[in-house]
């Protein structure tokens, strides 16, 4: 049976995350920064009552940093006990992904977004037009290894 | 000269003329419900709360409003004050107040209309009277004669 | 009458009006008495009693409760000669008074439960006639520093409130705040400021004045604010967004004077919560002095360590301590048993919360002409007063929902097969160690998700998850005619702003066509609230709780003394003197790593007696906040203990100073994490 996922662009990649995971999808408008973090939190907001510290996926993939636009969305995702949102430059589609359509990352895909992607798949948007979007280690983004001061930061 | 340049909506068939801005002054919040209720049978009039003399004083000044609806006895500063206060800025001059209170005595009333109320009636009061004395209140303003 | 009003539409918000009034004229009437016990007068209780009285009657007139009208317009008479007498009551006076208000409350529950209202007892209304206020002696002129049109505003006995303050060793202190579109739109308003400064200040008086339009006051109005408080002249001056320069004092306190403190009766304990106390054998007890209590425990707690620390360096040189070790570690149980006592001390029982709901639910059923049960199951859980205050709101908004828009009409109920009265339960009952459980329960029509919709010009709502978002935007009237009794206006998103934003809770919806609709509460039992001065720092708001910062002060730039190689990654560390006393300065905002700028001003903190300065940009104010505590990894850190809502709709960082301090002496090479 084929799944739902949240389709969502960081750079030039596209990514997913299983929609089943994912609270609600947000416009950005700025959080609240918290001194001492890594660079990558890009600090708090609210979000239907809730304090949720959010990640800003260019910076956590080691990409440039940019100016929050109108596309811009934060994804608020579940996962276990913790609730965190993931700032991505666009989230606009669901897709249907089947199982099977999965595949392990081609071992090209290291450096710094090294283990951040768990799969790929290869979907197809219109007939004859393919395109390869990948399924995001939620749990290697928001981590818990590495709270310790950004050395990059200061 | 805010009263002469609007249309003011004294009949109940209107709606196309610019809105009406009624302030009610109170600090009972079931008497300002009442109060609007009497009032909002005219779609053109618009109500702002204010909850304590202060806070009327307050948004007299930052805003411009067509009549005041007061009540006497609240907790800062009482009504009496508040009339001296509008009577006392040249801006506020001419708008008209119309003070609904519970102090029915003729002290209050002559002490009221002294201090510059322009209507003064006494609760209970019917929701027919107090519409009465906002659109006769109005229709002075607009024709220039308050006074 | 016309159509457009009808009294009986309003008898529910009457019904909650005049209770509030009637348990705030209870207190300000046993303040009196209290304030009679020494000897003293309480004029600014007798006002707000005169207040209560009057609003009582007015309502009552208008919903035609002439018996209440009667016996309310008997006390204001005796209240508005005592307030004429600056504020002087017999004892007599008092016992005739609460006399009244038990006769009002009689009444008004009467009206509540539909039952018939009794006429004034004569024999009151004779005994309220029959008091004589006497004249107190009004204290000696003596000049206040105030020009004529601020002064002649003043009432007798204002300026004898005035004067009787500055007596008891409090300042007599004038600022004037200067209203504008642009602080309102801050949420800085006249109302704001009042509310502001009675956390910290007695406010005697406030005058409107004219003053000249300029872009600082285009409104031309200023109000100048009388207060009595202890507070320092930069408190005030924050509260009112102006200099402390401007704060002037109006009477300087006389070196003597005042009563004698030996002279007072010792009768402390008789004088909270008499009336309604004594009935169940329950003290009423304000949590400030709860705070109090906590806050001297944290003094006992630190006395304990210095105890155990003594009794180890004695051991280390080798001395038989015999039992001491023992006895401090009971000793530190005790303290922590204590602690949660008046933690305790601070819950009240649910089910005494919940009341007034079938007063509430009576009212309401009246007036939508719809007979409704009410049914409550509360249990024995107890609920942190504070949370209680904050969450009732919120019951009472939904309990209104229920009966005005969720149970039919009885006959569309008949038609329906359904009993003709409706049902509205109140659950309650205790999910965890901290969490509370409420479920409000109607069995009424549901909610239509395609008329909301409709209403809302949104997408159908294709759960009830998402028809809860949906309704609980601001400003969404959710039903097809908002009736009289919920109020245009009142949205469900006072809810939310109670449960979830405000108290961290949650809210869910689970809802039936034709069957009936459950919205569950899920809310903590206690909160942390705490007194928290705000300030700017890296242009960038936080808040610290007023009790970890022994000081604010000015920094003069003139005065810093920098050390030798005193660079660290926080930025570079100066010296200032206080008291004959270094204190060590670091900016705030290079510890942070934010932009810094200026540091005109500093927040003097201690950790285990040494003491450290953090340079500030400005301050701010200073207000409760509640906390909220960051529990998820990536934003735990030294220093920053939570969260909170300064109503602006963002987060605002809770700083722990004290341990930023810790962090910092520990390690003075990195930055503090």
């Amino acid at each position: 049976m084929s799944e739902l996922y949240v389709v969502f662009k960081v750079e030039d990649g596209e990514y997913v995350l299983p929609a089943s995971d994912v609270l609600h999808m947000e416009s950005f408008a700025g959080a609240t920064k918290v001194p001492g973090t890594q660079s990558y939190v890009a600090g708090l907001i609210h979000i239907r009552g809730r304090v949720v510290p959010v990640v800003d996926l260019r910076l956590r993939f080691g990409l440039p940093r940019i100016e929050p636009t109108l596309d811009s969305r934060v994804i608020v995702v579940q996962s276990g006990e913790r609730t965190v949102g993931l700032l991505v430059d666009s989230a606009r589609e669901i897709m249907k992904i089947a199982p099977e359509g999965l595949s392990a990352p081609p071992s090209w895909m290291g450096g710094e977004s090294a283990g951040f992607v768990k799969s790929v798949a290869h979907v197809e948007r219109r007939p004859g037009e393919k395109r390869l979007v990948m399924l995001v280690n939620f749990s290697k983004i928001i981590g818990q290894e590495g709270i310790y001061v950004d050395e990059r930061n200061v | 000269m805010t009263g002469s340049e609007k249309e003011v909506n004294g009949r109940t068939s209107g709606g196309r003329g610019r809105v009406t801005e009624i302030l009610v002054v109170d600090d009972s919040k079931v008497m300002r419900e009442m109060i609007v209720a009497c009032l909002r049978v005219i779609e053109a009039f618009t109500f702002t709360h204010a909850a304590s003399g202060l806070e009327a004083i307050e948004k007299l000044a930052l805003k411009d409003f067509d009549l005041v609806v007061l009540d006497l006895n609240m907790p800062d500063i009482g009504g009496f004050e508040v009339i001296e206060f509008i009577r006392g800025q040249d801006k506020l001059k001419r708008l008209p107040i119309l003070v609904v209170t519970t102090r029915g005595d003729e002290g209050s009333r002559s002490r009221a209309l002294g201090a510059g109320a322009s209507q003064f009636m006494t609760k209970p009061f019917t929701p027919d009277a107090i519409l009465a004395n906002v659109q006769s209140m109005l229709r002075q303003d607009a024709a220039g004669f308050h006074e | 009458m016309s159509s457009a009003f009808d009294a009986s539409e309003f008898l529910a918000g009457y019904l909650v009006e005049a209770e509030e009034h009637l348990s705030a004229s209870t207190m300000n009437l046993l303040a009196v008495e209290g304030s009679l016990r020494k000897g003293e007068n309480n004029p600014r209780a007798v006002r707000e009693l005169f207040r209560s009285l009057h609003t009582i009657k007015g309502l009552s007139a208008m919903v035609g409760v002439e018996p209440i009208v009667d016996i309310a317009h008997a006390m204001e008479t005796v209240l508005r000669q005592a307030d004429r007498a600056a504020g002087a009551l017999s004892a007599k006076a008092v016992e005739a008074l609460l006399a009244g208000l038990r006769a009002i409350g009689e009444r008004v529950r009467a009206l509540s439960t539909n039952a018939p209202v009794a006429p004034a007892p004569p024999h009151l209304l004779d005994a309220l006639a029959a008091l004589e206020i006497t004249k107190n002696e009004v204290p000696q002129a003596v000049e206040l520093d105030l020009e004529p049109a601020v002064l002649g505003k003043l009432s007798a006995t204002e300026k004898a409130q005035i004067i009787q303050g500055a007596e008891g060793g409090r300042r007599a202190l004038r600022v004037d705040f200067v209203p504008s579109p642009a602080r309102a739109a801050e949420g800085m308003t006249i109302t704001t400021v009042r509310e502001r400064i009675g956390t910290f200040a007695e406010i005697v008086k406030v005058v409107p004045l004219s003053i000249p339009m300029s872009d600082a006051a285009p409104g031309g109005l200023a109000f100048a604010l009388l207060v009595l408080t202890d507070v320092p002249d930069e408190e005030l001056a924050a509260a009112v967004g102006t200099t402390p320069e401007l704060v002037r004092r109006v009477l300087h306190p006389r070196p003597e004077g005042g009563a004698d403190p030996l002279d007072e009766p010792s009768s402390a304990e008789e004088d909270v919560g008499e009336t309604e106390g004594r009935r169940r054998g329950v003290v009423r007890v304000d949590v400030a002095r709860l705070d109090d209590a906590l806050e001297r425990l944290s003094a006992l707690v630190i006395t304990r360590f210095r105890l155990a620390r003594a009794v180890d360096a004695l051991a280390a040189q080798g001395v038989a301590v015999g039992e001491l070790g023992d006895i401090v570690k009971s000793y530190g149980r005790q303290v922590r048993d204590l602690r949660g006592a008046i933690m305790r001390a601070r819950m009240v029982p649910v089910a005494e919360l919940l009341e007034r709901v079938p007063l509430i639910v009576r009212g309401l059923s009246r007036t939508t002409k719809k007979p409704v049960r009410v049914a409550i199951d509360a249990g024995k859980a107890e609920l942190d007063k504070a949370v209680a205050e904050r969450i009732f709101p919120a019951i009472v908004h939904l309990l209104r929902n229920a009966v005005d828009h969720a149970i039919e009409p009885p006959a569309e109920r008949r038609h329906l097969g359904k009993p003709e009265e409706g049902l509205v339960r109140v659950t309650c009952f205790e999910r965890s160690t901290n969490q509370l459980e409420l479920g409000i329960i109607d069995d009424g029509r549901g909610i239509d998700r395609e008329a909301v919709a409709r209403k809302a010009s949104r997408p159908v709502p294709e759960n009830d998850a998402a028809l809860l978002d949906l309704i609980t935007q601001p400003g969404l009237t959710t039903l097809e005619q908002a009736t009289k009794t919920s109020g245009r206006g009142l949205g469900m998103d006072i809810v939310r702003r109670a449960v979830v934003e405000e108290l961290g809770g949650e809210l869910s919806l689970r809802t039936t066509p034709g069957v009936g609709t459950t919205f569950t509460l899920l809310i903590p039992l206690t909160i942390t609230i705490v007194d928290a001065f705000s300030f700017v720092c890296g242009d960038q708001t936080f808040v610290a709780p007023v009790a970890a910062i022994e000081e604010v002060v000015e920094v003069a730039p003139a005065g810093l003394v920098r050390g030798p190689s005193r660079h660290t990654r926080f930025g570079e560390v100066r010296f200032m003197e206080r008291r004959g006393e270094i204190v060590p300065l670091v900016n705030l905002a290079s510890v942070f790593s934010l932009a810094s700028g200026d540091e005109p001003k500093a927040l003097v903190v201690r950790r285990n007696g040494t003491p450290l300065a953090f340079g500030i940009q400005r301050m701010v104010g200073q207000q409760e906040v509640v906390i909220r505590p960051l529990e998820d990894p990536l934003v735990k850190v030294t220093g920053v203990s939570g969260s909170t809502d300064l109503g602006d709709g963002r987060p605002t960082l809770v700083l722990d100073l004290v341990a930023l301090s810790g962090a910092l002496s520990q390690n003075r090479t990195e930055v503090p994490v």
